[in-house]
Parts: C-alpha cells; structure tokens; sequence
C-alpha cells in the first residue's frame, strides 16, 4: 500500500437521466486527474445519473457489476486509477428494489460498493420513496490505502463512520448530493467525523442545479485532526488534486487516542436507549 | 436559519449569497431552457423592479423584456415612470402596451358581467397582463419570469392563473420584507423599496390594507408558521391576539389550492398531480 496518495475531489454537475452525458464527463475528469498524477478519482452521490430523479429512477437503476460499472472499470483499468461514484443500484433479485449506491472500482476491476443507510425523508429529500437502506458499513484494503465508504446524510450518524474506521478505514470517503441551504452542516460534520475518528475524510459533492435544487459544491479534504487540506469551489464544477499522507495518522492518534479511548459498554446503552426513542 | 425568536432578525439574510443563488438559478433555467431570454410584467412596485433587476444581473439586461401593461382605471404615472426608470438602470428592454381595449372588449361581451363586483373584473385585468407576457414569450422565444413573493403566496393574494402565472418565480422563498431588503442591496432606491404593495385591480387597492396587516407583522408570523409554531407561541412572542395569527393560518390553509394543479380523482396507476412524479426539464 501506498503511503501517500494523490485524490482527485471530481467535484461535477450530473446531466439528469443521461448516463451517456455523464459517463463521458467522468472519463474527461477521470483522464485529467490522471495527468495530474491522481491515484483515486472521486465523484459525487448519484453522479451518473443526477440526484433528483422521481420516478424515473426506476428506469435509470443497474444492477452492480452491470454495464456503467462495466464501462467504469474499463476506464479505471485504460487510466490506471481508482474511482469512486454514485449511482442507483437495481437489486439482482428484484425487479424494482433499488439502492443508492456508492462503487468502486480500480485498475483490476470491482472492488466493491456501500448502499446508503441513512435515506432522508424530509423536507426536499424523498429518498425513503424510492430506496431501500443498505445495512453494511464497509472498508476496503486497497493499493491507495484502506477506504471506508458512506453517502451524504448517512454523515449525520457517527457510527457510521466509526464503523468504517473500526473496520479499518484510514481514509473515509463520503459522496454527497448536498442541497445550498444544508451547507453549513456538513462543513462541520465533515471535520467532526474525521477529527473524532483520526482518519482522512474526502467529501466530494454534487455542483449545479437540479429542479430548483442548488448543491453547493465545496468538496474538501480533511485531515484526522480536522484541518481542511484541500477544498473545491462553492457552487461549480471544479477538479481538486490533493495529497493523503498516511504517516500523518500516527501522531494525530496519539494526540487524539479516541480509537484508545473507545467505551464499547456503551454501545450497548446507545442500542437500548435508541430503540426506546 | 432556524431562528424561533420572532423579530426582524428572524428574517435578516445573508443578502449577498441570496443574491448569488437566485442569480444561478436564473441563469441556469434560461440557459437549459433554450430561451433567448425572459419576459417580465413591469408595473413600478417592489416584486417587479426586484425581478427585472435581478433578472438582468442573471443573464444581461439586452435579454430582458419589461413590460408596462397599464390600464385607464388604476393608470398612476408615478408606477409607470418607477418601471421605467429600473428599466433604464437594469439596462433591460421596455414597452408599454396599453390593455385598456382589450379589457373593455372582456366587459362588452361577457353576458353575465357584474360593473360592480371589483375582486371579478380585477381579476380579469391579472390575467389579461399574463396573456400579453405569454404573447412576448411565445414570440420572442423566452420564458415568463414570474414576481410572486413568499407572503402573497402563502397568503394566496393573488390571482389564479393571472399574476402568478409564470415558467419560474425567482422570489416566491422570499417575505415581502426580506424582497424590499434585496431590492435596496441590488441598488433600488428605498424609496422604491418601500412603497406600498398594489395589484392594481382596481383604483387605490393597497395589499395591507387589503390583507389587515403590515408586513412587518405577516412576514413574522408566515415565519413561525413555516417553522411549524403553534399559533399560541406566535402571539405570545409577537404580542398580538391569537384571532389574528389564527386567521392567518386558515387563510394561508384555505388556498392550497391556488398553489396546486387542478385536482383530479385517482382512478389510475399514476395521477397527475398526485403520484406521478416526474423530474422537471427544462432542456
């Protein structure tokens, strides 16, 4: 595994329910990134076919591996990166059970995917309508480190992202499809999660807009002592190259011994008391 | 953002990126729609002169058509000189297209026609205006930018299918109050900002004296009810009778269906207007 990284923050604007549009816009960003010296390329939540969907999700949805992933791969294997992006997924048993789902992939092929678990339902968001939760966290070991990932609202619950980081995430991943009016939390949860988990976190969200809806950009690299290393532009598209350095894990942990300092009693506590809200 | 304390602070904003956001909102609706630009009613009062300046900030002024569309029982010289003088400082278009003919033409023919029900024939002159923006539209190949603000909105003062008709209406999230405060910060005159509110359905109508309320006072008030308040912390806070903040409330209930397509009874798979969702498209 690498000890540093270079991270492409493809902070993009998603043509709606074209595929072929936005499947061509993640190889232009994914090839200059390359040039750039990019080991991981990442695009935002539902970057392959735009976030507000309806009901024409239900024609958009691919199952996974399916054919964009495919095309996705293919890519990653002509350019030798990693890659990560949002689509909807159409469960292989089903015929109209679909995930908001986050791939990735890498010169050698699929190496795997996180299906939101937090799906919000409330005041613009209708995502509940339409997907069904995933219920794995997950975290890969891969040649540009071990990646946790997780998708936008899913940041609003800690244990989801220390359950990545337990998992053995070093750099945590969170694509997002974030609204104007919710910027300001997420600049904070974003430092939050990576600071209480002493890991890199890359936020990488949607720019443009959807039906009225105004995503507001500001992808961001944070380091495990919250510091921002690297953010996009409010509101547009914009490419970021930025570097992980994971020799800057250990004197942030042992600043910060959250990991040491873990009470697992308490999640016991925290089930209890939540189921009893 | 979520502020519960009911004063004017409540509705401060953050004038500069509000500005910003309705700016790329405009600009990016006309671009994916193909438009050559937008078509606006111009009538000298606060929402409109909001509108065309914002409107030709977004997308250049060369692109904006204002226009005047005044009529002999509610003609004010004051109004038309007001839209012509945004007119000339936004740098938009203008024409004034005078729709008494017509209007006399609606009250000729139509049988049943009452002289003395005002709220009727005013809402004939509303929807007459919108028949000359939607001619330029057509014709011009642009879009109808709507000026319909937040509180007339919720309150459902307006006319159906008439003033509110509209491709898009950049400032229907904004209270009446917090509209004066971005017309001042995009450069309109205070004293502009601060005239009194007319639809101009017929001679000397004022939408406070209409609506039995300052602004001040129904913006605060549509804020805590947006926040879902009861009626009972509004008064309390705003030190007014809980009848006022309740007569709000039902009238801000009783019009949904001014907000709304018309209703239709669900006999199929998918309903318009129900569950047939749909993303917008505007390309």
């Amino acid at each position: 595994m690498k000890k540093k990284v270079k991270l492409a923050l493809a902070q993009i604007s998603s043509k709606r329910e074209d595929k072929k549009a936005n499947l061509q816009k993640i190889e232009e960003f994914t090839v200059k990134a390359k040039e750039q010296g990019a080991d991981l390329v990442i695009f935002p939540e539902l970057s392959l076919t735009g976030y507000v969907l309806h009901d024409q999700v239900y024609e958009l949805a691919e199952v996974i591996p399916g054919p964009s992933t495919k095309t996705i791969e293919d890519l990653a294997k002509k350019t030798e990166t990693h890659i990560i992006f949002g689509m909807p997924e159409l469960s292989e048993k089903t015929k109209a059970t679909i995930f908001n789902t986050a791939v990735f992939v890498g010169p050698n092929g699929f190496i795997g995917k996180f299906r939101k678990m937090y799906l919000p339902t409330h005041s613009v968001f209708e995502e509940k309508r339409y997907f069904r939760p995933g219920y794995q966290p997950v975290a890969f070991n891969t040649p540009v480190g071990n990646v946790g990932l997780f998708i936008c609202y899913d940041i609003f619950f800690p244990e989801v992202c220390r359950l990545t980081r337990l998992k053995g995430a070093k750099l945590m991943v969170c694509i997002s499809a974030s609204p104007a009016v919710r910027r300001s939390y997420f600049e904070i949860l974003t430092a939050a999660r990576a600071l209480e988990n002493t890991a890199f976190l890359a936020y990488v969200n949607l720019a443009g807009v959807e039906d009225g809806l105004q995503f507001w950009g500001g992808s961001r690299l944070v380091s495990p002592t919250g510091d921002l290393l690297a953010k996009a532009k409010y509101d547009e598209e914009d490419l970021v190259i930025c570097e992980v350095d994971y020799n800057d894990m250990r004197p942030a942990e042992t600043f910060i011994p959250t990991l040491r300092d873990l009470r697992p009693e308490l999640f016991d506590q925290l089930k209890k008391h939540s189921e009893t809200l | 953002m979520h502020k519960l304390k009911l004063t004017s602070s409540a509705l401060e904003l953050n004038l500069t990126e509000v500005e910003k956001r309705i700016r790329r909102f405009i600009k990016e609706y006309v671009e994916n729609a193909g438009a050559e630009g937008i078509v606006l009613g111009l009538s000298g009062g606060i929402d409109s002169s909001t509108t065309a300046a914002i409107s030709s900030l977004s997308i250049g002024g060369d692109r904006v058509t204002g226009l005047m569309l005044p009529e002999k029982e509610t003609y004010n010289s004051k109004d038309i000189n007001d839209a012509k003088f945004v007119a000339k400082k936004f740098g938009l278009k203008s024409q004034v297209c005078d729709i008494t003919p017509v209007l006399e033409g609606f009250y000729k023919t139509i049988p049943i026609f009452d002289q003395a029900d005002k709220l009727c024939k005013g809402n004939i002159k509303a929807r007459t205006r919108m028949i000359y923006l939607y001619y330029y539209a057509n014709k011009l190949k642009k879009i109808v930018c709507g000026s319909s603000d937040k509180s007339e909105t919720m309150m459902g003062y307006f006319t159906k299918w008439g003033d509110v008709a509209a491709d898009i209406s950049p400032l229907m999230d904004l209270y009446k109050t917090q509209v004066r405060k971005l017309a001042e910060h995009m450069g309109i005159p205070p004293e502009l900002a601060a005239k009194p509110a007319t639809p101009a359905l017929w001679p000397n109508q004022l939408a406070e004296t209409e609506l039995g309320i300052k602004y001040e006072t129904l913006d605060l008030i549509l804020y805590g009810l947006e926040r879902f308040m009861t009626t009972e912390e509004i008064a309390q806070q705003l030190s007014v009778r809980k009848t006022l903040i309740e007569k709000v409330k039902s009238r801000w209930l009783a019009v949904e269906h001014k907000r709304r397509l018309p209703l239709t009874p669900k006999l199929e798979y998918r309903t318009v207007g129900t569950d047939f969702r749909l993303p917008r498209h505007t390309y």
